[in-house]
């Protein structure tokens, strides 16, 4: 295995990312799995300024939604953007630069929470906003191929996000907007999105599939990137956020269902044409494409108006997130795999031990956003009947009855989030015994200028 | 002829043997290999690598057709002059390719406008005008600051820092249950730290009306809860804050025993 500590191209830098991934999947859920257990064994455990829910809640949102996700998008932009242009990446050494210190500063922020690294995050992002738009600019084949066009399209939705994140706070609902929107544009759009790049570069690609219909993956691109953005708004239905928004985010959600019907076909299709070597790979990408269609087929159910009430501000929405955070990771755990023999020249062998590792990560992230969304329905309907017994917010009788209705769900989180944990060390040890000991294959050819 | 050669030639609606040509020409205009292009062809990937996804160029099809209709021509002439087939042959493959370039070609320039365009749609409406509506809605109502003393904002510093607003929220709404809680808050100006303090997961109880209700109220009541919650209720979890120090607790509970008053 060899790392170089100056990568000269686009294939020596994912190598460096194909190994961060896992090593930042083992901390995200180790992280989870100790958020989950000071709420659990609250009275139990010891506190401390760092070891106490709501500051490990903090540091979880920080390592999985921040962390993770920009591990991710650097991959994808590395070693997926050049590729789809047809050209080697135009100002790799300022793209590394721009990479290492997008990351640095999302480490950084995770230890320090200060508004001069949220400044310089935000022109950091910027940073990749222009690099990506000069590749694009300059590519060499006739077409942007798809893959490229997600991960172009996700930049620059980052770059929105850490605008608005970055906006003063002067009324009341500016909170509300700020963190509905930056939510809605990490978590609903870049997170989909970066998923949908992926899937698009391994249906084809990796299963050696022709693509069923380019203008069926326009419908689903240009959909979701104008529609994903607007559909957290209607979870602060009847908030102090302004009506219209409320109202344009339920419409817009279930107009939705347009480029998932679009994405999903052409996926069928395409998958259906695979050249029938790489059915493990299958079927994984079908299990991270049932999971993204049941989490979008939910966040457009839950548009309807008589449901916004029970599910708005609760666990439903934290679900619908790690719906499409676990399909992004599952889907670039799959790319990993994939890209093993290409960049390191080694094949995974695919044993139990290692089969196991994929299985419970599988297992354990769909279990997870299953029992969120069984304490985010619950929660929000115990709420409303509780309030309408007139006794909802009293540390007695009110709140007992939420308690019962979610306290097991929450504490199987905990269960579930270890189980996580275990899978997530699997991982890392079949991607580490894989690049060191893996058998000999041919390394992939690099792209030429 | 390869399976590859067939798919894209399904693929693009063209007989096998023009798409053969045609990624033969290419290959040698690019330096490739055949199947290098036809790949790129049916997949999406670049010509110059092995690489990603998803580029099925349907919109060639009606212009491959149409070049389709033009050999017959073409292989008459052939019949009738054998000699010349060779530059009608090279010509015919120069030429498709042209074709083939031409259609493909797609506008890097448009994309990024489609994207940038989008982008900046999204920040306008999604953000900066319903921003600004609010503030502008604040600003005409007589009664829009809210006054709160250094220890009450010392407090929420706290508060957010314990990052209580990971369960609770200070957050009612206009609909009938959530009314029951408390007066919906008025949109009003406010200092950042107790703007912040607002929360989006109702896991835990709503405390935006937490000092007019029992036993929220009662200063010793916070005290004894914070530092050890199962002095008051054994099932519902709550961290004890034991490390926080007695000043920054007794800012705190200043803070809990403001909300109430400020919201209404």
């Amino acid at each position: 295995m060899k790392l170089k500590l100056i990568p000269k191209n686009e294939q020596e830098l994912s190598k460096l990312f194909v190994i961060l991934f896992p090593l930042v999947l083992i901390l995200s859920s180790a992280v989870m799995f100790l958020k989950n257990s000071y709420f659990t064994f609250a009275n139990l455990l010891p506190h401390n300024s760092v070891f106490n829910y709501g500051k490990l809640a903090s540091i979880e949102n920080q390592i999985s939604f921040h962390l993770l996700i920009g591990v991710s998008l650097s991959l994808l932009f590395v070693y997926l953007l050049s590729k789809s242009l047809g050209r080697k990446m135009a100002m790799f050494p300022l793209a590394f630069l721009t990479l290492l210190g997008y990351l640095g500063l999302l480490f950084l922020n995770i230890l320090i929470n200060h508004s001069i690294i949220s400044l310089f995050l935000t022109l950091i992002v910027f940073g990749l906003v222009g690099i990506s738009t000069i590749n694009v600019l300059a590519k060499k084949e006739n077409t942007i191929f798809t893959s490229g066009q997600h991960i172009y399209g996700a930049v620059m939705m980052l770059f929105i996000a850490s605008l608005v994140s970055r906006s003063s706070l002067d009324i009341y609902s500016d909170q509300l907007l700020i963190s509905a929107l930056s939510s809605s544009l990490i978590n609903m759009s870049v997170i989909p999105i970066l998923f949908m790049s992926a899937i698009y570069f391994l249906m084809t690609k990796a299963l050696g599939a022709t693509l069923y219909s380019k203008t069926l993956s326009s419908i689903s691109f240009w959909g979701f990137l104008f529609l994903l953005p607007w559909t957290n708004f209607k979870y602060y239905y009847g908030s102090v956020l302004p009506n219209w928004l409320e109202n344009v985010s339920i419409y817009l959600s279930l107009s939705l269902i347009i480029p998932l019907l679009a994405f999903v076909v052409n996926y069928i299709q395409t998958s259906q044409d695979n050249d029938g070597e790489s059915q493990k790979l299958l079927s994984r990408l079908n299990f991270s494409m049932i999971l993204f269609t049941i989490t979008t087929t939910l966040h457009i159910a839950s548009s309807f108006a008589n449901l916004l009430p029970i599910l708005g501000l609760t666990n439903f929405v934290y679900a619908i997130k790690f719906g499409y955070f676990s399909s992004l990771v599952i889907v670039v755990m799959s790319l990993i795999l994939y890209l093993i023999p290409k960049l390191f020249g080694r094949e995974v062998s695919y044993k139990t031990f290692d089969n196991l590792g994929l299985s419970g990560i599988n297992f354990s992230l769909s279990l997870y956003f299953i029992n969120n969304l069984i304490i985010g329905i619950n929660s929000g309907y115990s709420w409303n009947a509780g309030a309408n017994a007139g006794n909802p917010t009293i540390y007695g009788e009110g709140f007992q009855i939420q308690w019962e209705l979610i306290g097991t769900n929450l504490m199987a989180n905990t269960f579930i989030s270890l189980l996580f944990f275990l899978s997530a060390v699997l991982y890392f040890i079949t991607v580490i015994k894989s690049i060191s000991s893996g058998a000999v294959t041919t390394v992939e050819e690099m792209v030429s200028s | 002829m390869s399976d590859l050669v067939n798919k894209v030639a399904e693929l693009l609606n063209a007989p096998v043997d023009l798409v053969q040509r045609s990624a033969e020409a290419r290959a040698a205009a690019s330096g490739t290999t055949v199947d290098a292009v036809l790949s790129s062809w049916a997949g999406g990937e670049s010509v110059t690598s092995a690489a990603p996804a998803a580029e099925a160029p349907k919109e060639e099809t009606p212009v491959e057709e149409e070049v389709v209709e033009e050999t017959p021509v073409e292989e008459e002439v052939v019949e009738e002059t054998p000699v010349e087939e060779e530059v009608v042959e090279i010509t015919g493959e120069v030429v498709e390719e042209e074709v083939l370039q031409e259609v493909e070609k797609e506008s890097s320039l448009s994309f990024v406008g489609g994207v940038v365009a989008i982008a900046i749609f999204t920040f306008l409406l999604g953000f900066s005008i319903p921003k600004n509506q609010e503030i502008a809605e604040v600003t005409e109502s007589l009664n829009n600051s809210v006054e709160v003393t250094a220890d009450v904002l010392k407090g929420a510093q706290v508060y957010n820092e314990l990052n209580c607003q990971s369960c609770h929220t200070q957050n009612v709404r206009a609909l009938i249950p959530d009314t029951q809680n408390g007066k919906v808050l008025s949109n009003k100006f406010a200092n950042e730290a107790l703007i912040k303090a607002v929360g989006n997961l109702r896991t835990a109880p709503d405390l935006s009306t937490n000092n007019t209700r029992e036993p929220t109220n009662n200063a010793q009541w916070l005290e004894r809860y914070l530092k050890d919650s199962t002095s008051v209720n054994r099932d519902i979890p709550h961290p004890s804050y034991t490390f926080v120090s007695d000043s920054d607790l007794e800012y705190l509970i200043t803070y809990l025993l403001s909300l109430g008053e400020n919201n209404e």
